[in-house]
């Protein structure tokens, strides 16, 4: 193999490794890409060279189409990598739809709520664009094209509220994604006590509270002295009036799926494991396997003219 | 010779507009909240009404629906309802269903808000807020007119006057 085709050869492999092994901060450094770009270069110096030796057509045509498919992986790769944006998680709440301009559609999380936070699974989060077929999201991953959508399992709370008489209360979230949700998707941290634990807020604009609700793991629960019997995770609910003014003996902390009275209301949490979105910018499988193909096939068309030159 | 330099050319352009188009999609000028819900397929979710029967909008296909999302707790949404109340009244027999569906509350508590306001269209519970969820509610009331072929035509946040919700169903009203 000459340095030509092995340069071209790399300038293939790294995006295809960029396609295999997705998210890596690395993809986006300026090195990385820097680096990519230069090599295309050296792919296109060499290639201005082999066609003034190359006597045939057959091997002209394979050095311009070993030059066109690593400077098309290679754009490929660049643009992924300077262009896109950087990877990000999105949450959404059971049965929210979220546009998400760069897919060229909306994700479509699953519906989840009492009953469903009871069972194993919550259903996938849907991909839905614009006269294409819709895609289910896993946590294998898919590719869409320029970006790869992985299901990133993450644990969140249906929350029930209820009056002293057990009837039941609209559960708002004022500063959540999706207001009339009673799902809270814990997206905040703070430490307590050395642990840092998911956090997040509701409001129960019927009884005038506003409820803050701490998330601490079943190991972590198992710990604190405060809560007692039962197993699993649990969650810690602080309540406070309307006014965000602290309530007497307004703070109590329960296992998933037990009811607490707390703050004059009847509180009640399913912790359950829920689907979030990693959106991981990949260069374009297409362009990379045409690329890919362009070098192959240049490949074989200078191989084949060697073969017939020596014979 | 120069025609395929020509076609070359012409590759590594389409290639370089294929590989950087997608990075620089338009951002969606889709409004948020339920006034972005225009065209999409309105979700069916069995719910019950506030005497425990079960109910669903299925049952009301070849109708103009108006889903009104609602909370006793909510002044605009007691505001509002002698409103939805007329609107049933005035258009009940050119196929307009007025449903005002609770969100999250017990069916007495329902019961009581609707009796106290003289509300006879029907009350439906949500008690798990699907609707609010589903219609991106910004807020309560939420207001969603459902086309006849079950499609959301208009969706709305905040307390609507009877003038309003008539300009909102207009179209689908005259629709066939």
């Amino acid at each position: 193999m000459t340095i030509f085709a092995a340069v071209a050869a790399a300038v293939v492999a790294a995006v295809a490794v960029e396609i295999a092994v997705p998210g890596r901060d690395a993809y986006h450094a300026g090195w990385f890409n820097v680096g990519l770009i230069a090599l295309v270069v050296v792919v296109a110096v060499l290639a201005r060279s082999q066609l003034t030796r190359s006597s045939s057509q057959r091997a002209r045509a394979g050095v311009v189409a070993i030059a066109l498919g690593a400077a098309i992986a290679g754009l490929a790769g660049a643009a992924s990598g300077l262009l896109a944006p950087e990877n990000r998680t999105i949450v959404g709440a059971p049965g929210q739809r979220v546009r998400v301009d760069d897919l060229g559609g909306s994700l479509v999380f699953p519906p989840a709520d009492a009953e469903v936070a009871g069972s194993s699974s919550s259903g996938d989060v849907v991909l839905e664009r614009t006269n294409r077929r819709s895609l289910a999201i896993g946590e294998r991953g898919r590719n869409t094209g320029s970006f790869v959508l992985r299901a990133i399992p993450r644990e969140v709370a249906y929350v029930d509220a209820r009056d002293a008489r057990g009837g039941g209360l609209t559960v708002t979230q004022p500063s959540g994604s999706s207001f009339l949700s009673p799902v809270l998707l814990m997206q905040q941290r703070q430490t307590i006590a050395g642990l840092n634990v998911p956090f997040d807020s509701f409001a129960v604009p019927a009884a005038h509270r506003l409820v803050k609700a701490v998330l601490f793991s079943a190991q972590e629960a198992d710990m604190m002295r405060a809560i007692q019997g039962g197993s699993g995770p649990a969650v810690l609910f602080a309540v406070d009036d309307e006014n965000d003014r602290p309530l007497r003996n307004a703070i109590a902390a329960v296992r998933t799926g037990a009811n607490v009275g707390v703050g004059g209301l009847l509180l009640r949490a399913v912790v359950f494991s829920y689907p979030a979105v990693d959106v991981v910018a990949v260069p374009s499988l297409a362009a990379a396997v045409a690329g890919a193909l362009l070098v192959f096939g240049g490949l074989i068309a200078k191989g084949a003219d060697r073969n017939a030159a020596g014979s | 010779m120069r025609i395929v330099w020509l076609v070359v050319a012409l590759a590594g352009a389409v290639a370089v507009i294929a590989i950087v188009a997608p990075f620089f999609v338009p951002a969606s000028t889709r409004p948020a909240g339920p006034a972005g819900l225009a065209g999409e397929p309105a979700p069916v979710f069995p719910l019950h009404d506030a005497s425990g029967a079960p109910v669903s909008i299925a049952r009301y296909g070849g109708k103009v629906v108006v889903l009104n999302l609602w909370g006793t707790w909510c002044p605009p949404c007691r505001a509002e309802m002698p409103e939805l109340q007329k609107l049933a009244d005035a258009y009940g027999a050119r196929g307009v269903v007025v449903l005002g569906v609770n969100q999250g509350e017990s069916a007495q508590r329902a019961r009581a808000f609707a009796r106290s306001l003289q509300i006879r269209f029907p009350i439906w519970l949500d008690d798990r807020q699907q609707y609010g969820r589903a219609f991106t509610a910004l807020g309560l009331p939420t207001t969603v007119v459902v086309g006849r072929n079950g499609v959301i035509v208009r969706g709305f946040d905040g307390a609507l006057t009877f003038e309003q919700m008539q300009a909102a169903i207009a179209g689908a009203v005259s629709a066939r």
